[in-house]
């Protein structure tokens, strides 16, 4: 411009080349994708982002296994039961379940409930950890596949193997009568013993017979000169006359 | 689980029944539907305002945290909402929205910014157009709408997705949990970034010159920004 370009000094217009660069072009917010500066695009290729690569690649390290599940508080409820039911019960049977229809499942209840036998049916993955931790250790490689538990106060183990005969579709397996762990085999063996009252008497019998022997042991010796002298009496009957007894030293 | 003989016996174990879900703390407002926006502020603005496109530019600094609501739309670019997408939004929500048991709520205002339009047919010049319509400014990381109550993220998802995709920028359906996570990893990836050079590195100590070929909002907007688009793979 003539007003400006004037004067002593002379000063050379600056040239920014951001001004020259706005005046051609878009603005810098378009509805379209404005194309980039070439410059500006090699900058977003260098600073792109890089993942960190560790030194041994995740796949060859050991695989975590899945954590436990949180302790379901339906599991803990049942378990609390099943717990309960071995303390209280003298007889724990344990039998493989196949399955049968419901109405046979009512029966079978109903026909042990008369000998005071309770039908419990329990889940495997309840019962392993009141076992291992209870005194029915032994009964654990029992627990495979569905399991009943036939628990009762007494042990009424001839009625139960009376009822169990007639169900095919339950297998008594094992029990625990009293502490003792029985095989299918024990317990028959236990069904076919007396009962309580009759070995309490065999035995008191038992004992008594020893000390019943002792007196007539005590009194064998007497007992056999006795018969020794009253045979000799006879003897000297028998021949005539009526001796003196001899003095019986 | 194998049984005797080596045949593997199915097994049914205990149901695990998960506990339903916990919503104490949730208070239904009076008017659960979205509030009707008007097209035209009660007060129309006479004088015309400048283009201004700013409002679209870089992250939003208003709306980006949830108030009310637990899910809501995240607008992941930046545009200008007018009336048809409110009453677009408005209605798809009512309609697939319970008014018993979920509410919304709007996180943008009405439209107030003034849009002119020359008619058609004209060449250029003879002063700048009438206003033709309003229209609310969306900036990037903005939430548009809240919805809230006693329903699960699962439940509101697909409504929200399909209001999210016919906004005019893109946007995705997010829930507070959502929205952390994504916040907690743009975070991680700035922090493990193994590449040594980073944009804002190259831009704040000028390397290379490259001032020159960027915007001194470049310096703000970290390479993250470009117009009105927010490029999320970059960190």
């Amino acid at each position: 411009m003539a007003a400006l370009g004037g004067g002593g000094t002379r000063w050379r217009r600056a040239w920014l080349p951001a001004l020259q660069l706005l005046r051609r072009g878009s603005k810098a917010v378009t509805r379209h994708w404005k194309a980039m500066h070439f410059q500006r695009q090699k900058l977003l290729a260098l600073t792109e982002y890089v993942s960190p690569r560790p030194a041994v690649p995740p796949r060859c390290l050991p695989r975590r296994s899945p954590q436990e599940p949180q302790e379901d508080g339906y599991a803990r409820v049942l378990r609390r039961q099943a717990e309960q039911t071995l303390r209280d019960s003298r007889m724990v049977a344990v039998c493989h379940y196949n399955p049968m229809a419901e109405e046979d499942v009512a029966t079978l209840r109903h026909y042990l409930r008369r000998h005071n036998i309770h039908l419990k049916f329990v889940l495997n993955e309840v019962m392993r950890p009141v076992l291992a931790q209870s005194k029915f250790r032994e009964l654990l490689p029992l627990f495979v596949c569905r399991n009943v538990l036939l628990v009762s106060p007494e042990a009424p183990a001839r009625e139960m193997l009376r009822v169990l005969k007639g169900v095919p579709h339950v297998t008594l397996l094992g029990a625990c009568i009293d502490d003792t762990i029985l095989s299918r085999r024990g317990v028959e063996n236990f069904s076919r013993l007396p009962s309580l009252e009759v070995s309490q008497g065999q035995t008191v019998a038992a004992l008594s017979l020893l000390s019943s022997q002792t007196s007539s042991l005590l009194q064998r010796g007497p007992a056999h000169l006795t018969a020794l002298l009253d045979e000799h009496i006879r003897r000297l009957q028998g021949t005539g006359g009526a001796p003196e007894t001899p003095p019986g030293h | 689980p194998a049984g005797p003989g080596g045949v593997a016996v199915p097994r049914a174990g205990l149901k695990k029944l998960a506990l339903p879900p916990d919503y104490s703390g949730i208070t239904m407002p009076e008017k659960p539907k979205l509030k009707f926006m008007d097209k035209v502020p009660a007060v129309p603005k006479v004088q015309r305002e400048p283009r201004q496109l700013r409002d679209i530019r870089g992250p939003s600094q208003e709306a980006t945290d949830f108030t009310q609501g637990q899910y809501g739309i995240l607008a992941l670019g930046g545009g200008y909402l007018h009336f048809g997408h409110f009453e677009m939004i408005r209605l798809t929500i009512a309609r697939c929205m319970d008014p018993k048991s979920m509410f919304a709520v709007w996180r943008v205002p009405a439209p107030y910014k003034p849009v002119t339009r020359k008619s058609l047919g004209h060449r250029m010049g003879g002063g700048k157009g009438p206003v033709d319509h309003f229209v609310t400014a969306v900036k990037s990381g903005r939430l548009v709408v809240e919805v809230g109550g006693r329903c699960e993220f699962g439940e509101v998802r697909p409504f929200l997705a399909r209001v999210a995709q016919k906004l005019p920028f893109p946007a995705i359906p997010v829930s507070r949990e959502s929205l952390r996570e994504m916040r907690r990893e743009e975070e991680e990836k700035r922090l493990n970034n193994q590449n040594p050079w980073t944009f804002e590195r190259v831009v704040a100590s000028n390397m290379l010159g490259m001032r020159k070929y960027l915007s001194p909002y470049d310096l703000r907007l970290k390479g993250r920004y470009w117009g009105k688009f927010f490029l999320k793979h970059r960190v």
